[in-house]
Parts: C-alpha cells; sequence; structure tokens
C-alpha cells in the first residue's frame, strides 16, 4: 500500500513484489538447549505411548 | 509509469513496474497491479478483503464429517450441556492459529518446512509422517460422511463419491491460488445454513445461552463416555492439520508484514465463525434427542429430523454434511500436498499449472482418489472411525503445539515477531489444557474403573 496525492493504492499480496522474508536456510538448526532437548525427547515418548493406547482403545470400542 | 499510470488510475486500477530490481527476490519483473482508493477505511477494507480468505477457510474447514458428527453426537448425548465447552475452544483456536500466521508471515514459507530446517531431518520426518497419517485416515472420514449423506439423500454412492472426487481435484487444477480460493470461501459461507437449521430446530434461546455461558455438567457426572466425548470435541475443534495449512496457505498466499493485523481479524473472524457453528450443530443433535431419537450417526440425524421437520430440512443438513466435508477433503489434502512438496523441496503452489508442480499435484490427487477409493469398498463401523480419528488427532495436536511453541520462541528466527510472555502463559496454559486431557484418555484406557460407570 503507498500513498500518493491523497490517494491509495491497495495491491493484492499476489500482485505485489515479493517481500524480503527471513532466510531460514541460512539460519540453520536450531540450538539444542538441554530444555529443547528434554521436552522433544519426552515428547517421542509421549507420542509412542499415546497412539498406542488409543489405538488399543478404539479397538476395544470396536469389539 | 506516466500516462499510462494517470489512465489506469482513472479506471481506478494502477499498473506499474516493480522497482526492487537487484534485491534477490523472484519476480522482480512483475509488474505491480493495484487498486486505487482515496479514503482510509475504504482502503482498509479492500486490504482486508485481499487478505481475507485462509483464516476463514482453515477455520470452517475444520468443522469438517467428523466435527459434524462429534458435535452432533455430543448434542444428541448430553443436549446442550456442554455448549460452554465448545466456546471456551474459542480462543484456543484464535491463539493457536494467530501464531501460525506470525510465522507464515514472517517466514514465507510452511509449518513443514519451519519443523525440517529448525529441528531438523528426524523431526521434520516425524512430523510429516504423523500428518500424513492422521490426515489421510481423516480424508477416509470425510468421503464416508460423503457417502453416508448421498445415500440417504438417494444417490447411489457409487456415483456420487467419484463425482465429489472429481470436482475436488479439478478445484485445484485450474493453476490459480485466487479462483481456488473465492470457491472455498463461497463454500465457507454456506455454512451459515447451520445458524438457520438450529434456529427452525433449537431449544429456547434462554437455556442456550445459560448452558454456553455457565460451565454445567449433564445428568450422570463425569463417565468415560462424556470423557471420549470431550477429547472427541477438543481433537476436532483444534486439528493438527490446522497449522500446517493455515502457514502453507498464507505461504502461498505471500502475506505481507503489513497484512498481519488483517490476517489475525481474517482468523478471528473464522474462529467466531467455527465456534457458532459448533454450536448450531450441537443444537441440532439436542433437538433430535429431545424428540426421542437415537443417535448412529449425523445422516440419521438428518433422516430423524427430516420426519418431524419436513424433506426440506433433511436434505438442507445432508448437503450441510457434504459441504463441511467436501472443504474438510480440500484443506486437508492441500496441507498433507504443500507439506510434502516444501519437505521435499518440490514446487508447490496453486498459482502453478499442473505441468509445473505435477509432484504436488499428484500427491493431492492421489489422497483424494485413494480416500474416495477406500470407502467405496468395505462396510466400515463408520461412526467409530471418525470418532477415532478426531480422538488420535487430539492427542497428536499436543506435539504439534509444542514444535509451533518451540518456533515462536525462536528470536533468531522470528525476531519482534517472537512471542511474548504473555502469549506463552497463554499457550502453555492450553498446552498443559491438552496434555491433562490426552492423560485422563490414558488413565481411561489402562484403568477403565476410574471413572464412574454410566
Amino acid at each position: 500500500m503507498t500513498t500518493k496525492n491523497d490517494r491509495y493504492v491497495v495491491v493484492h499480496p499476489l500482485d505485489d513484489v515479493f517481500e524480503t522474508k527471513v532466510d531460514t536456510e541460512a539460519l540453520g538448526p536450531m540450538a539444542m538447549t538441554r530444555s529443547v532437548r528434554f521436552s522433544l525427547l519426552s515428547l517421542r515418548a509421549y507420542l509412542i505411548l499415546m497412539v498406542l493406547m488409543v489405538v488399543y482403545h478404539v479397538m476395544m470400542l470396536a469389539r | 509509469m506516466k500516462g499510462k499510470e494517470e489512465k489506469a488510475m482513472t479506471n481506478k486500477t494502477l499498473i506499474m513496474p516493480t522497482a526492487v530490481a537487484g534485491a534477490g527476490v523472484e519476480t522482480e519483473a512483475t509488474p505491480v497491479r493495484g487498486r486505487v482508493v482515496k479514503s482510509k477505511w475504504t482502503r482498509d477494507l479492500l486490504t482486508f478483503l485481499m487478505v481475507f480468505g485462509p483464516g476463514l477457510i482453515v477455520m470452517v474447514a475444520d468443522n469438517d464429517a467428523g466435527a459434524v458428527s462429534t458435535y452432533s453426537q455430543a448434542g444428541a448425548q448430553y443436549g446442550t450441556h456442554l455448549l460452554w465447552i465448545v466456546l471456551l475452544l474459542l480462543p484456543v483456536c484464535y491463539f493457536i492459529q494467530e501464531m501460525v500466521v506470525r510465522l507464515g508471515i514472517a517466514t514465507g514459507k510452511g509449518h513443514a518446512a519451519m519443523i525440517y530446517q529448525r529441528f531438523g531431518k528426524w523431526w521434520g520426518l516425524f512430523s510429516l509422517v504423523d500428518l500424513q497419517l492422521v490426515n489421510f485416515l481423516t480424508l477416509v472420514t470425510e468421503f464416508a460422511a460423503i457417502n453416508l449423506a448421498l445415500s440417504k439423500m438417494g444417490v447411489d454412492p457409487r456415483y456420487g463419491v467419484p463425482l465429489a472426487a472429481a470436482c475436488l481435484i479439478m478445484l485445484v487444477l485450474t493453476g490459480s491460488y485466487r479462483r481456488w480460493e473465492r470457491i472455498v470461501v463461497f463454500l465457507c459461507l454456506l455454512d451459515f445454513a447451520w445458524f438457520w437449521i438450529a434456529f427452525r430446530l433449537g431449544p429456547p434461546i434462554g437455556q442456550i445461552v445459560k448452558h454456553a455461558l455457565v460451565p454445567s455438567m449433564p445428568a450422570g457426572g463425569i463417565t468415560p463416555d462424556l470423557m471420549f466425548l470431550v477429547i472427541a470435541i477438543v481433537g476436532t475443534t483444534i486439528a493438527p492439520w490446522q497449522l500446517f495449512f493455515q502457514q502453507s496457505c498464507i505461504a502461498d498466499k505471500r502475506l505481507r508484514f503489513a497484512d498481519l493485523r488483517w490476517a489475525r481479524l481474517d482468523t478471528f473472524l473464522g474462529a467466531c465463525v467455527t465456534v457458532t457453528a459448533a454450536v448450531c450443530m450441537m443444537i441440532a443433535g439436542a433437538a433430535s434427542h429431545a424428540h426421542g431419537f437415537h443417535f448412529t450417526d449425523p445422516a440419521q440425524m438428518a433422516a430423524d429430523i427430516g420426519t418431524y421437520a419436513g424433506p426440506a430440512m433433511r436434505d438442507l443438513i445432508l448437503l450441510m454434511m457434504i459441504n463441511a466435508a467436501v472443504l474438510g477433503t480440500t484443506a486437508i489434502s492441500l496441507s498433507s500436498a504443500w507439506a510434502y512438496g516444501e519437505v521435499r523441496g518440490w514446487p508447490h503452489s496453486l498459482q502453478l499449472p499442473w505441468r509445473e508442480a505435477r509432484g504436488f499435484y499428484a500427491l493431492y490427487l492421489l489422497s483424494v482418489a485413494a480416500a474416495a477409493g477406500i470407502v467405496l469398498i468395505p462396510r466400515a463401523p463408520l461412526q467409530l472411525i471418525i470418532l477415532g480419528v478426531q480422538v488420535l488427532a487430539g492427542v497428536i495436536l499436543p506435539s504439534a503445539i509444542i514444535f509451533l511453541q518451540l518456533l515462536l520462541n525462536d528470536k533468531e528466527l522470528l525476531g519482534e515477531y517472537a512471542n511474548k510472555p504473555w502469549n506463552n502463559w497463554v499457550n502453555w496454559t492450553i498446552i498443559v489444557v491438552l496434555f491433562i486431557l490426552s492423560l485422563i484418555l490414558a488413565a481411561q484406557v489402562t484403568a477403565p474403573n476410574l471413572f464412574p460407570s454410566t
């Protein structure tokens, strides 16, 4: 959007020029601090356990 | 841009060349085409309308076939007693998706790509496989619902289901994001029919307001069935694919930093529409229960309601069920295709024609065709599959939100768009609640006698 002589130009995002965004590839992986690593490992264990439980539960309901 | 611009401005349209040559971006040669307006109010309205779309679509598509089933079942079993839970999910929906909006606008990339790049290949692949699995199972339930609804309408599903699948494939093959978005927004607006359905069938407004605003438990207290249904409601209202879909959609639409507040408004309005429609679905279920019908599935519920409200009402509910499934299918299939395309580095935009993004479109096509095909083969316990998928999504959701939360606290990635302390308080509260619900489900599975039975 630009202003010109009390007029406003509204541009659809798809018609606008590409905006420069964060260069995520240059950033590389996130720093694995102890807390981040711990939360991800806990998550992995939690997910495996929960998926198994839900599958079991649905199978019991289906019987 | 002299004479040409003057001429264009009188036509309320401005076309000018871009002025960022050498900036290292991809479309320096693309001319900028804008609308000229005179007032700030018109500018804001027009900007909002141009940005509007991803937020509404992700929210309304969330009320997919499984949601229709879960909400109407909740209404049929517990009347309007659980309305307050649905209302409570409005801010939850908004806060989660608002984070996705910030992440999408700041990075211009999808959620799968972000997980892959910031957490490494293992977690990227893990999330992608999770997403593809839940998405595909959910797609089966969408077509199962279309199958059910068509059967109740007297249409042979052997023709109706493939036709629906073909229409869904054609919808994305136009090579235009805008065309896809306009059609889907139109389908989203059809959701307002639920308001009329609830108005026609609904219990007294005082009862609705009371049960929506004052938390109450149905007669019988907390039972395993109630907990299972509550987790299903949470799982259907906040689904993992939503995070992936909206971020990829924002990236495909190329929303800019200046669009952030309008994208937030779009998301908030979408959350209001979807929660209100969910309330209406629950009211429809409650209405069938009030007339003594036993709930088996939403299509049967529509047939039951039709016996006293007329065939037009029955067909309207069935059509809304099909519409919900169609919206869910296009959004979920796209979230799968976008995510896979991002991770594999394939071209993955609705702006691209088929020949330039074959992998992306092929994945969408395969997902839709396979799900439609599976539905036509066996006779499965569809209602159970629908509810089971919603619960599975509800269990996997905490992990998706934790990735989101970690990314939104990544100041190196987001800078000023990273979470503020109050964002973190709200989000960690949501995560804790989701974990508690999942743990209750685990307790229910491992120790079913923990809760008093009905």
